[in-house]
């Protein structure tokens, strides 16, 4: 009699149900796992050979097994289906019926303990799309396999434990946990805007980049306080909504990256990637099939590069197509794989390769033939997708400690919410997002906004991605200030948050 | 004001100040004698600026008549010849005194580019003290006779002039600073004939420090994003520009 149990692998955010097929026949003894099993699925064999012997379970050593892992033409990885070969030998053994609409996920230690996989949420949810109802999983991704709705999910300490729930012996309770509800995570008090001292051009701008979910690049010298800046930009960003969280959840589920019993975070991602960030580890790789980079990790949140110039070119031109995309498409020799990269880009940079370009008080010792290269190495297709660019100066001493605080992070996001809510409503999409079509029908310009834009770039040669730039920014300004039409003082602001134009 | 034959350096002086402060806005008036007077005259229609030329004769003679042709310039380009003096009065020996008076009187800043020791400039200094005006001087060269005059006015406390700034900042009442005497004139785009102009915002900037728009907000009670805007309004016009994360007055490029 054969036994069949159902599995599920991970591949990218998407899973590939796997059938676990358990032959015990007469023959020539022996064990033979078939199925385009890879080095870490084979060892498989060992682990389950002694979970079953040490679970008290039968294991047909004096017979011909054949497992085979269908479907035989994808590739198997990983140590995911080791409690589903597990089950399927026992069943087989003790000549029992397999289970139907029921799918087994885990690890299995020597002793017969079902341990912890990645990936977890990723294959519950599709597995509940093909029409799985129960599905067991190790206790403490229980909370993780639940959050895919839809099903039973049972925490399971051991096989033997899923085994004697399945001949009725002793029932597994199924999991019982509130579903998750959207809650807002204060930020650590020392990334409140609150903390940070005069920089009214920065203030501004992270509002600004906040509401319409712009890109921002900070221009200063050391010490003038960008990363905290750019730090305070997810504690001005509404919590993730129940949809973006499972987003990132899954992400993090690939990575092996969530806390047990608490798989859903709120607080939005900040992720900042040292300039030395391989390729593969930006916007994701790695042997086999590729796992989610940083751009991934910052799905729905900010990504920061700071020191921008220091990043290699080659690096920063792969920021390109996840940028317009939304997602990154990573092709492997196994396969490819689609992950999301829904992030919002602070970067920051000094003036010059000495950093004190520009200063009141620190003499720049940079040659000007230096100061243009540096300047030359962060133009391009990156810098025509931020949106904002602002200069941050160091607060002068005497500023620090006497000025009044600014408003806190609290304050600020009501006004980023709210005009969040009216892109929303209106166009469906943050401003951010909108192209020349777009801007034209939700941010149409009166007439002394639109002579004055055009007077500006025709003034300072604006390319058409200037102009689309400050355009969306004003569209911002005017949302922020709850206002249906773009004015001239809205263009007028968004054009003083660009960089000064180097003399030619 | 200065020497009727002055050294190629003060006429030179004298044309560049007057083309600047005229570019700036400043009315130049001077006596529409050879030397310094015509090089004024000379500078400030240069920078297409108003002059005016007061006259020691009636004002139906122009006197030397080399400057017939620099008298109808002046006039065509909006300024004016003016005498104290009826029509058909010649050149008489105590007109000029009286008529240095009459130049101080019209003006609020008296500058003397170069005047040799007891020189008529010199008198017209001394007028215009009486006058409580304020007197400036251009140093010269110490191997000079012409810059004696000079010398011995600043050595009494007349006001150093090294280029039109240290003139604009004596009428706005603004402390000069030691610059760089060869900045370029599109550096003192300053307008002097309307202040403030369209903006009160433009009072507030320099033209040497740049201004944090975050400090002029506080300074002057106004929401960050309205003098960002009006800020940018400015530069649009020509009238500040950025410098590192702050403005300054100034032309902006793009402009010229």
């Amino acid at each position: 009699m054969v036994a069949r149990v159902l599995s599920s692998l991970v591949r990218g955010l998407e899973g590939r149900v796997v059938e676990v097929q358990v032959d015990i026949s007469g023959g020539v003894i022996g064990f033979a796992l078939v199925g385009l099993a890879s080095g870490s699925v084979r060892e498989a064999k060992e682990r389950v050979r002694s979970a079953i012997r040490n679970s008290g379970l039968p294991f047909p050593s004096q017979r011909k097994l054949t497992v085979n892992l269908a479907p035989a033409e994808l590739r198997k990885e990983g140590s995911g289906l080791d409690l589903a070969i597990g089950v399927a030998i026992s069943l087989a053994a003790l000549g029992l019926p397999s289970p139907s609409g029921i799918a087994f996920l885990g690890e299995l230690a020597l002793d017969g303990a079902v341990r912890h996989v990645d990936g977890i949420l990723v294959a519950a949810r599709w597995l509940v799309r093909h029409g799985i109802a129960a599905l067991f999983v190790p206790e403490a991704d229980a909370a993780e396999a639940a959050l895919a709705g839809g099903l039973l999910v049972y925490p399971c300490p051991s096989l033997s434990s899923a085994i004697a729930h399945l001949t009725g012996d002793t029932r597994l309770e199924p999991y019982s946990g509130r579903a998750p509800v959207p809650t807002h995570v204060e930020a650590r008090p020392e990334h409140d805007l609150a903390e940070v001292q005069g920089q009214d051009s920065a203030r501004r701008a992270l509002e600004v980049a906040a509401s319409g979910g712009h890109n921002l690049l900070m221009t200063g010298p050391p010490g003038a306080g960008k990363t905290m800046l750019a730090r305070c930009l997810p504690g001005l960003l509404p919590p993730l909504e129940l949809q973006e969280a499972l987003e990132l959840a899954q992400i993090r589920s690939v990575l092996g990256d969530l806390a047990a019993g608490r798989p859903l975070e709120w607080v939005r991602a900040f992720r900042a990637p040292h300039p030395s960030v391989s390729l593969a580890g930006l916007i994701g790789g790695g042997s086999g099939l590729a796992t989610p980079g940083e751009i991934s990790r910052a799905h729905h949140g900010v990504l920061f590069l700071d020191e921008l110039a220091e990043f290699r070119a080659s690096t920063l031109q792969a920021l390109r197509q996840p940028m317009e995309q939304g997602q990154i498409v990573l092709t492997r020799r196994s396969g490819s794989v689609v992950y999301p990269s829904r992030f919002q880009l602070i970067a920051a940079t000094n003036p010059c390769p000495c950093g004190w370009d520009g200063d009141s008080e620190r003499r720049c010792r940079c040659t000007p033939g230096a100061i243009e290269a540096y300047q030359r190495s962060l133009s391009g297709p990156l810098l025509d997708r931020i949106d904002l660019q602002v200069i941050v100066a160091r607060t002068p001493m005497d500023v620090l400690g006497r000025e009044a605080l600014g408003e806190s992070s609290s304050t600020v996001r009501a006004r980023v919410v709210a005009a969040r809510q009216l892109q929303i409503d209106r166009q469906g999409t943050l401003n951010a997002a909108l192209r020349a079509p777009q801007l034209r029908r939700w941010a149409a310009l009166d007439g002394t906004a639109l002579s004055a834009l055009r007077r500006w770039a025709s003034q300072r040669g604006l390319s058409a991605r200037g102009f689309h730039r400050a355009w969306r920014v004003a569209r911002t300004l005017a949302d922020l200030e709850g206002e249906g039409a773009v004015r001239e003082h809205h263009v007028m602001e968004a054009l003083g948050y660009r960089l000064v134009e180097r003399a030619a | 004001m200065g020497a009727r034959r002055p050294t190629p350096y003060g006429e030179a002086v004298a044309e560049r100040l007057a083309t600047d402060l005229a570019h700036a806005g400043v009315i130049v008036v001077s006596g529409l004698a050879v030397g310094v007077d015509a090089a004024a005259h000379e500078g400030a229609l240069l920078g297409e600026g108003c002059t005016i030329a007061v006259l020691g004769t009636g004002v139906d003679i122009v006197y030397p008549a080399t400057n017939t042709g620099l008298a109808a310039r002046i006039v065509a380009g909006g300024g004016a010849l003016v005498s104290q003096f009826p029509d058909g009065a010649g050149p008489k020996r105590d007109h000029f005194p009286r008529r240095n008076w009459t130049m101080a009187a019209l003006a609020d800043v008296v500058v003397v580019v170069e005047a040799a020791e007891g020189s008529g400039a010199l008198i017209t200094a001394e007028a215009a003290l009486a006058q409580s005006k304020t007197v400036m001087a251009v140093p010269g060269s110490v191997f000079s006779p012409l810059s004696v005059g000079c010398h011995q006015l600043l050595r009494d406390g007349a006001g150093l002039v090294q280029n039109a700034r240290d003139v604009l900042a004596e009428l706005k009442g603004l402390t000069a600073v030691l610059d760089d005497p060869m900045a370029p004139p599109d550096r003192l785009a300053v307008d002097v004939a309307a202040p403030t102009g369209r903006d009160g915002l433009l009072r507030h900037l320099s033209d040497t420090y740049p201004v944090e728009p975050g400090d002029l907000a506080r300074r002057l009670g106004l929401a960050f994003p309205d003098v960002i805007a009006r800020l940018t309004r400015l530069e649009l016009e020509g009238r500040a520009r950025r410098m590192g994360s702050g403005y300054l007055r100034g032309r902006g490029r793009g402009m010229s």
